[in-house]
């Protein structure tokens, strides 16, 4: 009877450990699928960017009808990844390039017209309510980038054939501006048109300023897809890294501190990381000199983000991309020397695809994508790791 | 099923209490021998197997697939009660003390539930462009149940019936999970209807460990030295079996839209066995036969 009772008393207290949920667990990490019922609809992320209160604002296309462009798209959730609402915008405005850059508390993007294809700037707050477009003027915005608190602002200037860079304040006014000539013909243009069409191979544009203060582009200079350094006053670059036409390049430049750079590029479909490189930023030089680690699990031309984050006391390069695999696969290099630390990999069954990935308050990262539900329905995903999942994975 | 259990357990109360009163009426006539002070007290120790059906109960709803233009509901998942045949496995240990039995019955059971969830796209303005998408998942859940029961005899004839209640904790050994995955497409030129091959998965990491209250009936039979047992009780599981950190964990199951939900998972177990008396008071004496 004793060893009954010591029995008993055992099983009441295991039964005291039970498993129930946990809203922080709920929080830290999660998977989600956002998905509209329309057989036609299609949603593309471009950027997240997590809010104050804990929940998540994202920028992304949708399919249009009346547009050889793509339409604006905008969806709040809250920090349990559940949907709070979606903003189809007007199509009077299209193209929505990333990142949405944060100023006094609100988020920006730019977009254009789908006729005049005059550049707009628009903001919201950080439910997603939008506010009252500002009237840039130029052309085919590319890319975008923040610079303390102004804007960056790569466009093409169709009209005299000419990649722009634009220092661009949160009012909508250009502060300083500099074209530079992408060669003669329509021949280098076409891949720029057809980028924009969403017909063609979506091109690595990218706009930045290093640590040294110089501005960077990486778009068409020259006849080449070139990653070009410029103080934004002279009339020529003072340093190019020239690719193979649009079959080689630099797909993704993040500056790292000591003048280094955590870097992508590809070349006729292969494609390559460099966490710790230097960059000739004076003179012309070439990409494929680079050299770099040789990643063929990639998709071919593969996009590439790079986070910088901290994991632990470590500064980390994070580096996202799609694989042959239809995964999203994230590996993580020390940014001090280089040095690779771990990987993980997202997605399985439907195809999946990065738009991008941010680190979040409770120290994990939260990594937006595209998937196909269904295996045909463009949708976009959300997957929400916590800080105890990224430390498995890159320490 | 909470009232069936809350009936179980009453009924087994009354009996006892019935049981227990007509035994003290009877017992003053009769002055117990040394044999009957004897049988007042036995271990039984035997064997138990049979089946089991279950039932899995939602305690809070998770999904991966989230609605933007629709209701929420929809994408819940329609759980199949007590429709998916399990096996279970027991070893009793059963000490008697004057009609009353505390049984300790370590058992492997295998136990399976299912659910299913429906998805649909289609184009209002274009009737043919539909698709109609079925996930049927399939789980299949290994657990070494340790129960603690105390068992009634309402009878103490050749044939016993007893009422029996108790406690369980349930360890996790293994579970698995499989989704087939059919539809049909009505926009592929025709009614196309197909099915993927099921996607079968190790699930011990979407699981946890559990506990709960038992309640049932059963009846004795006494043949010769050995004693024959048929038992049904109701497993009624009190905490959440989900593991809540890994609901989204298996990225094979979330990329296709699958997230564990909070669950109570609730058993009907029938059982059949034979157990053997332990303590004898001499090679000719029976001492099932009073």
């Amino acid at each position: 009877m004793r060893s009954f009772l010591l029995l008993f008393t055992g099983l009441v207290l295991l039964a005291g450990c039970s498993n129930e949920s946990d809203p922080a667990s709920d929080k830290s990490s999660f998977t989600r699928i956002y998905d509209n019922d329309q057989f036609t609809a299609s949603f593309n992320p471009i950027d997240i960017k997590q809010t104050p209160d804990g929940g998540y604002l994202i920028l992304g296309r949708r399919r249009i009808q009346d547009s050889n462009f793509s339409g604006i798209y905008i969806m709040k959730v809250d920090e349990f990844g559940a949907f709070i609402s979606e903003q189809e915008v007007d199509e009077g405005f299209v193209n929505p390039i990333g990142p949405l850059l944060e100023s006094g508390g609100n988020y920006f993007f730019f977009c254009m017209t789908p006729v005049g294809l005059q550049t707009q700037l628009l903001s919201m707050d950080a439910e997603g309510t939008l506010s009252n477009p500002l009237s840039i003027g130029s052309s085919y915005p590319a890319a975008a980038a923040a610079d303390g608190n102004n804007f960056l602002l790569l466009s093409y200037d169709n009209l005299n054939k000419r990649s722009v860079v634009s220092v661009i304040t949160p009012a909508g006014a250009i502060t300083q501006s500099k074209g530079f000539s992408i060669g003669a013909g329509d021949a280098v243009e076409e891949p720029i048109i057809t980028h924009f069409l969403g017909t063609g191979r979506q091109l690595p544009f990218l706009v930045g300023r290093n640590t040294a203060g110089q501005y960077y582009f990486n778009g068409f200079y020259n006849y080449t897809l070139s990653l070009v350094f410029t103080n934004l006053t002279d009339d020529d670059p003072q340093g190019v890294i020239q690719g193979q036409q649009d079959d080689g390049g630099l797909s993704q430049v993040v500056p790292l501190d000591g003048g280094k750079f955590a870097l992508a590029r590809f070349n006729f479909g292969d494609n390559y990381f460099l966490p710790n490189a230097t960059l000739n930023t004076s003179g012309i030089s070439s990409s494929t000199d680079l050299g770099g680690f040789l990643f063929p699990e990639l998709v071919s031309n593969a996009p590439v983000k790079i986070l910088r984050t901290t994991m632990g006391t470590k500064k980390v390069a994070l580096y996202g991309s799609d694989t042959r695999s239809s995964q999203i696969a994230l590996y993580g290099y020390d940014e001090s020397n280089g040095e690779y630390i771990g990987s993980s990999y997202l997605g399985f069954s439907n195809p999946f695809e990065i738009a991008a990935v941010v680190s979040t308050l409770d120290g994990g990262l939260a990594v937006c994508g595209t998937t196909y539900v269904a295996g045909r329905f463009p949708r976009i995903c959300l997957f929400k790791l916590s800080k105890e999942e990224v430390a498995k994975s890159f320490q | 099923m909470k009232q069936l259990f809350t009936i179980l357990m009453l009924f087994a109360v009354c009996l006892a209490s019935s049981a227990q009163s007509k035994r003290k009426q009877g017992g003053l006539a009769a002055k117990p021998s040394q044999q009957n002070k004897f049988l007042e007290k036995q271990w039984w120790l035997g064997f138990k197997a049979g089946t089991n059906l279950s039932e899995a109960s939602p305690i809070k709803r998770y999904a991966v697939m989230t609605p933007t233009n629709y209701a929420v509901a929809l994408t819940d998942k329609s759980y199949d009660s007590f429709s998916k045949t399990g096996s279970q496995a027991t070893l009793e240990a059963t000490f008697y003390y004057k009609g009353f039995s505390f049984s300790v019955q370590p058992t492997y059971r295998h136990s399976r539930f299912s659910y299913s969830n429906q998805y649909q796209w289609d184009n209002p303005e274009n009737s043919s462009e539909r698709l109609v998408l079925e996930y049927d998942q399939e789980q299949k859940i290994d657990y070494a149940d340790l129960p603690l029961i105390v068992k009634f005899d309402i009878l103490r004839s050749k044939l016993r019936p007893y009422v029996q209640a108790g406690i369980f904790y349930s360890l996790l050994i293994n579970a698995n999970k499989s989704v087939k995955v059919t539809g049909t497409d009505y926009a592929s030129g025709g009614t196309n209807q197909f099915s993927n091959e099921p996607i079968i998965v190790g699930a011990k990491d979407l699981f946890d460990n559990y506990w709960g209250l038992m309640a049932g009936a059963g009846v004795d039979y006494n043949f010769g030295n050995v004693r024959v047992v048929l038992d049904a009780s109701y497993w009624k599981g009190m905490s959440n079996i989900t593991n809540v950190d890994n609901r989204f964990g298996n990225d094979r199951l979330a990329g296709i839209g699958d997230a564990q939900d909070d669950l109570d998972l609730n058993n009907i177990v029938i059982s059949a066995g034979v157990l053997f008396p332990m303590r004898f008071l001499s090679n000719s004496f029976k001492t099932l036969d009073r």
